[in-house]
C-alpha cells in the first residue's frame, strides 16, 4: 500500500509551498522521520520527512513546482516490489527527478551513500560547494499531476483546482471535469461556481489568456459561450446594478468626449511583474500604480467638469471595472495608490474584488474614484474604448499586450510585447495635448522604469 | 512560559563560514534526537563569502561558480543568494520552534521585528516591507533573514551590514531584487561599534525569546 506525502502548512497563514529540491529519487529507500524534500515559503525552508520506513515510489511534483497545502507531492510504498505497481499507475505522471538535475555536489559525503540505518548524530554537516550551473527544469505542472488521486480512486483534480474548490467552497464531487479522463481543471471550479468574469487583469504572457468563467449564465446553456441572463424570446427585467450602469452610461451622451490612443512596449513591465507576483503583486496593482503616478503629474487628466469650472480632486483616487456575474459592473477604488506600497495596494485590491463579488463594498469603496481604468487584456482584444463615468474627466481602456514585429529608429525589426491603450475623455476639461502628454509618460514609466512602481 | 536554556557563542574573532556551519548543524541533530538539549544562538562575523539557499536562483549570482576568487556555500535555508564580510554581524539561531509556535511566518516576523528593535536601540528609524522579508530603511535593505528548518529546530538566521564593503553586494543580485540598494549602521550612526551591536543584539534574543545564556 502506498503512503502520500503532503504539502505541509509552514504556517498557519500559508496556502501553498514551493518544492525545492527532492533529497530522493523514485525507487529510493527512506527512513522514518528521514528528509526526503525541501519546501519552501518566503524565506524559509523546511525539511520534509517520510513517516514511514519504506521507499520514495513516485514524485507527482517536481522541484521548482507550487502546490496547495496538503496536496499530494509524492507517495511512499512500504515494501520494494510495491515500487514498481505504483509507478506503472502514476505512468506519465512523475515528475522527472534525477541528481543530474541537482547541482553536482563536491566533497559531500553523504551523497550516493546507501541508506543503511546509522545513528549519525553528529553527521557530517552537508557542505556543498557549487560547481555547476544546472537550471531546474520547469515542467508543466498540470500535466504532472494528474495522477495525484489515482491511487486511492478519490476525485480526480489538478492542484489548482482543488484549491480554487476550497476557497470558493465548491463540492468537488458535484463537479464535472471537462480535463482527460473526467480530470477537474481550474475552469471546472469556475465555471461550478459561476465565478464572474475578472476584467481587470492584463492578458499574462504571450497568448491572450483564457477566459475562466465567461460561459456564465444563470442558467447555464451549454451551446453558448458568451453571456445571457434571459432565455431566447424572454425580455428579463434589469437588475439594480444594470439600472444604475444604464443610467452612468446615459449621462456620458452629455458628455463631448474625445478618445487619444498609444501602444506601450510592456517586456520590461511583464519581466518586473514575473519577479514580484511571487510576492503578491498583481497586474492590476502595477497598472494602477503607474496610471496614479503619472496622473500626479498630469493634473489636468485627473480633473473633472462641474457647473462651477475645472474640478481639481484633492486626491487620486482609481477606481477599476470589474464585471458582475449577474449582470452589471462594478468600478471598487484604489486611493491614493501613490501613498501605499506596490504590495499593500496588491492585497487591497484582491480584497476589494473579493468583497465586491460578495456585494460588500462601502459606498466610499465604488464611488470615489477620480480615474477608472477598463481592461479586458484577459480577452485577447487588440484595442477597445471606455464610457466615460460621470463625475469624472477621463477613463483608459488597456487591451491585450501582444508580441507584436516592431520597427525601431534604426531600421532594425524586432519582436516586442505592445499593449494598446486608449483614453476616453471630457474636453471641456481635458484637450487632446493634456492626454497625449499624460500617455507618453505613461508609456514612458512602464517601458522604461517599471521597478520604481514598487513604492 | 519558564525561561529555557541556550548557549551562546560570540567569538571575537573572523569566524570560518563552514566551521560555524557544521556547529549548527551539530546543535540542530542534536535537539532532533532530544528536545531537552539547548538551543544555541551564534553571533559573529565571517570571511567574505557568498551562500544560496536550496531554492536560489543562480542568475542572481553575477560571476562564475568557478570562479575560484569567490566562495559560494549552498545551505539548507530559504530564500535567494546573499553574501556576508567582515563588518557585518551574522546571527544564527538554532530554536526549538515546538517551545515558541510552530509557525514559519511568525518566526520571520519574530526576526524582522527583533532586527527593528535593534536597530531602533541605536537610534536608526527602519522597517519591514510586505512581500519582502528583511529589514529596511527607505528602500535600501540593512538586514537580510534566511531560515532553514527540521521538525520545527530552525537553523540559520539573520546579518546586519554594520560597517562593512557593502560593493561586495554588487556581484550578486541580492535577496533576488533587482536594483536592491544596500545599507550600512554606520551610515545612520556615526557612534556605534560592531561590539556594541553585539551586545544589543544578545540582549534583544535573550529578552524576546525569554532565554537564559549559557556562555561557551
Amino acid at each position: 500500500m502506498s503512503h502520500e506525502i503532503f504539502m505541509p502548512a509552514l504556517s498557519s497563514t500559508m496556502t501553498e509551498g514551493k518544492i525545492v529540491e527532492w533529497l530522493k529519487n523514485p525507487g529510493d529507500k527512506v527512513e522514518r522521520g528521514e528528509s526526503v524534500l525541501v519546501v519552501e515559503s518566503d524565506k524559509a525552508d523546511m525539511d520534509v520527512e517520510s513517516f514511514q520506513d519504506g521507499y520514495l515510489a513516485a514524485v507527482l511534483m517536481p522541484a521548482g513546482s507550487t502546490a496547495p497545502v496538503g496536496e499530494t507531492i509524492g507517495l511512499i510504498v512500504e515494501n520494494e516490489d510495491e515500487i514498481a505497481s505504483v509507478q506503472e499507475q502514476n505512468k506519465g505522471n512523475q515528475a522527472e527527478v534525477s541528481t543530474s538535475d541537482q547541482l553536482e555536489l563536491v566533497s559531500n559525503k553523504t551523497e550516493e551513500k546507501p541508506v543503511v540505518h546509522t545513528e549519525n548524530i553528529k553527521k557530517e554537516a552537508e557542505e556543498v560547494v557549487l560547481k555547476s550551473e544546472k537550471p531546474v527544469p520547469s515542467l508543466n505542472v498540470d500535466q504532472i499531476n494528474a495522477a495525484t488521486s489515482n491511487v486511492s480512486s478519490r476525485i480526480i483534480a489538478s492542484p489548482r483546482a482543488k484549491k480554487l474548490a476550497s476557497q470558493m467552497g465548491v463540492d468537488l464531487a458535484k463537479v464535472h471535469g471537462s480535463g482527460p479522463h473526467g480530470r477537474i481543471q481550474a475552469d471546472d471550479i469556475l465555471n461550478a461556481n459561476g465565478q464572474p468574469v475578472a476584467i481587470p487583469w492584463i492578458g499574462e504572457g504571450g497568448s491572450p489568456a483564457s477566459i475562466p468563467g465567461a460561459n456564465l449564465g444563470v442558467e447555464r446553456k451549454p451551446e453558448t459561450s458568451g453571456n445571457s441572463f434571459g432565455n431566447p424570446g424572454e425580455t428579463v427585467q434589469f437588475n439594480t446594478l444594470q439600472k444604475a450602469v444604464n443610467k452612468n452610461m446615459e449621462s456620458s451622451l452629455d458628455v463631448p468626449c474625445f478618445r487619444v490612443g498609444y501602444s506601450i512596449n510592456t517586456d520590461k513591465l511583464d519581466n518586473f511583474y514575473k519577479k514580484v507576483k511571487q510576492n503578491g503583486v498583481t497586474m492590476t496593482a502595477l497598472l494602477v500604480k503607474a496610471v496614479a503616478k503619472t496622473l500626479k503629474k498630469h493634473p489636468q487628466v485627473n480633473s473633472s467638469f462641474s457647473e462651477n469650472g475645472i474640478s481639481y480632486p484633492e486626491n487620486i483616487n482609481i477606481a477599476v471595472a470589474v464585471a458582475m456575474e449577474d449582470g452589471g459592473l462594478i468600478t471598487p477604488v484604489l486611493k491614493e495608490p501613490c501613498n501605499t506600497d506596490l504590495f499593500e495596494l496588491s492585497r487591497e485590491w484582491k480584497d476589494l474584488v473579493k468583497r465586491s463579488r460578495s456585494k460588500q463594498l462601502e459606498p466610499d469603496e465604488y464611488s470615489t474614484g477620480t480615474f477608472t481604468l477598463s481592461n479586458l487584456g484577459m480577452f485577447g482584444v487588440d484595442r477597445f474604448d471606455a464610457i466615460l463615468p460621470p463625475g469624472t474627466g477621463a477613463i483608459l481602456a488597456i487591451a491585450s499586450s501582444k508580441p507584436t514585429v516592431v520597427a525601431n529608429s534604426d531600421g532594425s525589426i524586432s519582436v516586442k510585447k505592445i499593449m494598446q491603450v486608449n483614453l476616453t475623455a471630457d474636453h471641456r476639461v481635458i484637450y487632446g495635448a493634456d492626454g497625449a502628454s499624460f500617455l507618453k509618460d505613461l508609456a514612458n514609466l512602464i517601458e522604461n522604469e517599471p521597478e520604481t512602481l514598487v513604492s | 512560559m519558564d525561561n529555557r536554556t541556550a548557549i551562546i557563542n560570540q567569538p571575537d574573532k573572523i569566524s570560518s563560514f563552514n566551521d560555524v556551519y557544521k556547529l549548527q548543524k551539530e546543535y540542530q541533530e542534536a535537539l532532533i534526537l532530544d528536545n531537552s538539549n539547548p538551543d544555541f544562538i551564534w553571533i559573529g562575523e565571517h570571511q567574505l563569502c557568498y551562500t544560496l539557499g536550496r531554492g536560489s536562483n543562480y542568475d542572481n549570482l553575477l560571476f562564475s561558480l568557478n570562479d575560484p576568487k569567490y566562495d559560494v556555500f549552498k545551505i539548507d535555508r530559504g530564500g535567494e543568494v546573499t553574501c556576508h564580510m567582515p563588518g557585518q554581524l551574522v546571527t544564527y539561531l538554532v530554536l526549538d520552534l515546538k517551545n515558541f509556535n510552530k509557525d514559519l511566518n511568525w518566526y520571520l516576523r519574530k526576526i524582522e521585528e527583533i532586527i527593528i528593535k535593534i536597530l531602533g536601540a541605536f537610534n536608526i528609524n527602519c522597517h519591514s516591507r510586505k512581500g519582502f522579508t528583511g529589514v529596511w530603511i527607505g528602500n535600501k535593505k540593512i538586514a537580510s533573514i534566511g531560515i532553514g528548518c527540521k521538525r520545527w529546530i530552525t537553523i540559520n538566521g539573520f546579518s546586519i551590514n554594520i560597517d562593512c564593503e557593502l560593493e561586495n553586494f554588487n556581484k550578486i543580485v541580492p535577496c533576488g531584487i533587482e536594483n536592491c540598494l544596500m545599507a550600512n549602521m554606520i551610515d545612520y550612526n556615526r557612534n556605534l561599534n560592531i561590539q556594541e551591536v553585539k551586545r544589543i543584539v544578545k540582549k534583544t534574543i535573550e529578552e524576546e525569546f525569554s532565554f537564559d545564556f549559557i556562555s561557551k
